[in-house]
């Protein structure tokens, strides 16, 4: 557990389901994630992908086991492991330039300083000319891109995403894939480094266009972590090399959608 | 429909209520005594019941009082008016600030943690099965009849309310705002401030629209009992007289105070909530 970025140790959760029953969302997952890796967590609803990422995020405590990040225990949420909620999160009652500012303004960044890094962010989610409007006035994928947006803009080492795109439509989803590609390669603002990115999402080829490595969740444990080495910027075509289909396939057949991994299997 | 022509339809009932209370008062013109009429009409209202007024004039400003022997006069009513309207507007909004304050803070010290909960909760639960207005010679013996007992009577009223209405809009206060604030750093000061403080406020709103009502009852129903000024003192010497004309009078004030603080809410919450959704357009349900 000295290791840099993320480790799980046997984490396990349970819940007691509304009937009384006990339920193991996640059961015993041993798990670690250098830093700079973009790992997409792919899985069935209920696998139990989203609890992994809550319990990381320190907004759910775990059951048993331990999380660490950077040698250090996860008790709690730590502005270092930012994350972007399914839902809008963005506040209603802040303009849109003071939700990018609100975790630097609780770090104290002063004022002059935290108005430049929030523009230069909302610049780089391309929504400058709506710095100073209110939530309510935009989109649903235009909030999204501001919740980008603050987490990105707070400096945060690792970056949790569940499932951000699944309540947006096919051009828009592709624009934000663009964009959280570039935030994550664009190393200038975190010390010459990456960041870590959690991305849970159940879409196969989200995940295969996004990630350097796919984990496969079932039931609450892990069972599949692949590699995906194609190069960036992944394509139509890359994404249809025979490898990467053999990937696709690999992917669906855990899923349940295919009988075997067929096609160019590995 | 446009705005203005639903205003003037507005406007043209107010002023077919305002004839049709004229015309009752000359078909039923029973009198409790002669000169005061069942249904004063407003030739009477303006003029005899508003000169009366000049009876509750304390002096001051050079103006000598019908009770140190004086004529009435237009100008000791107005200034009786004015004098008696604000003592009980002054007793109004000291207890509506306090008892707005004090209850926040308390339904934000329950909504706090599970001990806090536990400590609070039910001691104010009980406290709000209490009937306001039967606590009003309790609250006379305890508090006193002068300035304090009645600002406390009004905070009472209307913090009751807030703590509710707090506990309430606390608990709807979306839990994905709270995790986006503590991922971001937030601790639980600050969370409170900048998260479930602007939050609730458009619930508080209902609240607050409420509260005005209740503080009008409470310091009418703390004046009534052992007070020298304001508007619930001059009701119940209207009363023990049979002035009915005078009760209506005051009536007619208590509307007009408080449409005047409605008007001002509004405008400030208005200002206050720009950044909340508003439905595009009144559902239509026929």
């Amino acid at each position: 557990m000295t290791q840099a970025g993320i480790s799980l140790h046997n984490v396990t959760r349970h819940f007691i389901r509304g009937d009384g029953q006990p339920v193991t969302a996640v059961n015993g997952v041993t798990l670690h994630v250098p830093k700079g890796e973009f790992v997409c967590l792919v899985g069935h609803s209920g696998c139990g992908k989203s609890t992994v990422l809550q319990m990381v995020s320190g907004l759910m405590p775990v059951s048993s086991g331990t999380i660490s990040y950077d040698s250090h225990v996860v008790t709690g949420p730590g502005p270092e492991r930012g994350f972007v909620f399914q839902k809008d999160s963005v506040f209603p009652w802040m303009r849109v330039i003071d939700n990018v500012e609100y975790g630097l303004k609780r770090r104290g960044v002063g004022a002059e300083e935290r108005r430049q890094i929030a523009l230069r962010y909302l610049e780089l989610v391309g929504l400058s000319h709506v710095a100073h409007a209110w939530p309510k006035e935009l989109s649903g994928g235009m909030l999204k891109r501001v919740a980008i947006a603050t987490v990105f803009a707070n400096g945060a080492d690792v970056l949790m995403l569940d499932e951000p795109f699944a309540a947006l439509d096919y051009v828009t989803k592709r624009q934000l894939h663009d964009v959280i590609l570039d935030l994550w390669g664009d190393t200038s603002a975190n010390r010459g480094r990456k960041r870590t990115v959690l991305f849970v999402t159940h879409d196969v080829d989200e995940a295969m266009l996004l990630a350097d490595r796919i984990i496969v969740m079932h039931a609450g444990q892990v069972v599949d972590d692949m590699r995906v080495s194609a190069d960036r910027p992944r394509t139509t075509d890359s994404l249809a090399a025979p490898d990467m289909l053999a990937i696709k396939h690999k992917l669906l057949a855990h899923l349940g959608l295919e009988r075997h991994a067929g096609g160019g299997a590995v | 429909m446009t705005r203005s022509r639903q205003r003037l339809i507005s406007l043209l009932v107010l002023a077919a209520m305002v004839v049709l209370w004229q015309l009752i008062s000359l078909i039923y013109t029973a009198e409790v005594f002669p000169g005061v009429p069942m249904m004063p009409g407003w030739e009477k209202l303006f003029t005899t019941t508003f000169l009366s007024m000049a009876d509750y004039f304390q002096g001051g400003f050079g103006i000598a009082a019908v009770v140190d022997g004086a004529e009435r006069s237009y100008l000791a009513a107005a200034l009786a008016i004015v004098q008696h309207s604000f003592d009980t507007l002054v007793r109004l909004y000291v207890g509506l600030f306090v008892g707005a304050l004090v209850g926040t803070l308390i339904g934000l010290a329950i909504s706090w943690s599970p001990w806090t909960r536990r400590l609070i909760d039910l001691p104010v639960q009980l406290l709000r099965t209490l009937p306001l207005l039967a606590m009003v010679p309790l609250f006379q013996l305890w508090f006193g009849t002068d300035f304090s007992g009645k600002v406390i009577f009004v905070a009472y009223g209307v913090g009751v309310l807030f703590v509710a209405g707090t506990i309430n809009a606390v608990k709807n206060v979306p839990q994905i705002y709270l995790d986006n604030a503590r991922t971001l750093g937030a601790d639980k000061p600050t969370l409170y401030r900048t998260v479930i403080l602007p939050a609730i406020f458009p619930e508080l709103r209902a609240t607050i629209l409420l509260s005005l009502g209740t503080a009008w009852a409470t310091v009418i129903g703390a004046e009534y009992l052992g007070s020298q000024s304001g508007l619930g003192y001059i009701l119940v010497y209207a009363q023990q007289f049979g002035y009915v004309d005078r009760m209506f009078f005051i009536g007619l004030l208590f509307i007009g105070f408080a449409t005047i603080s409605y008007a001002i809410f509004n405008n400030i919450s208005a200002r206050m909530l720009q950044w909340a959704p508003r439905p595009a357009a009144q559902a239509q349900v026929a």
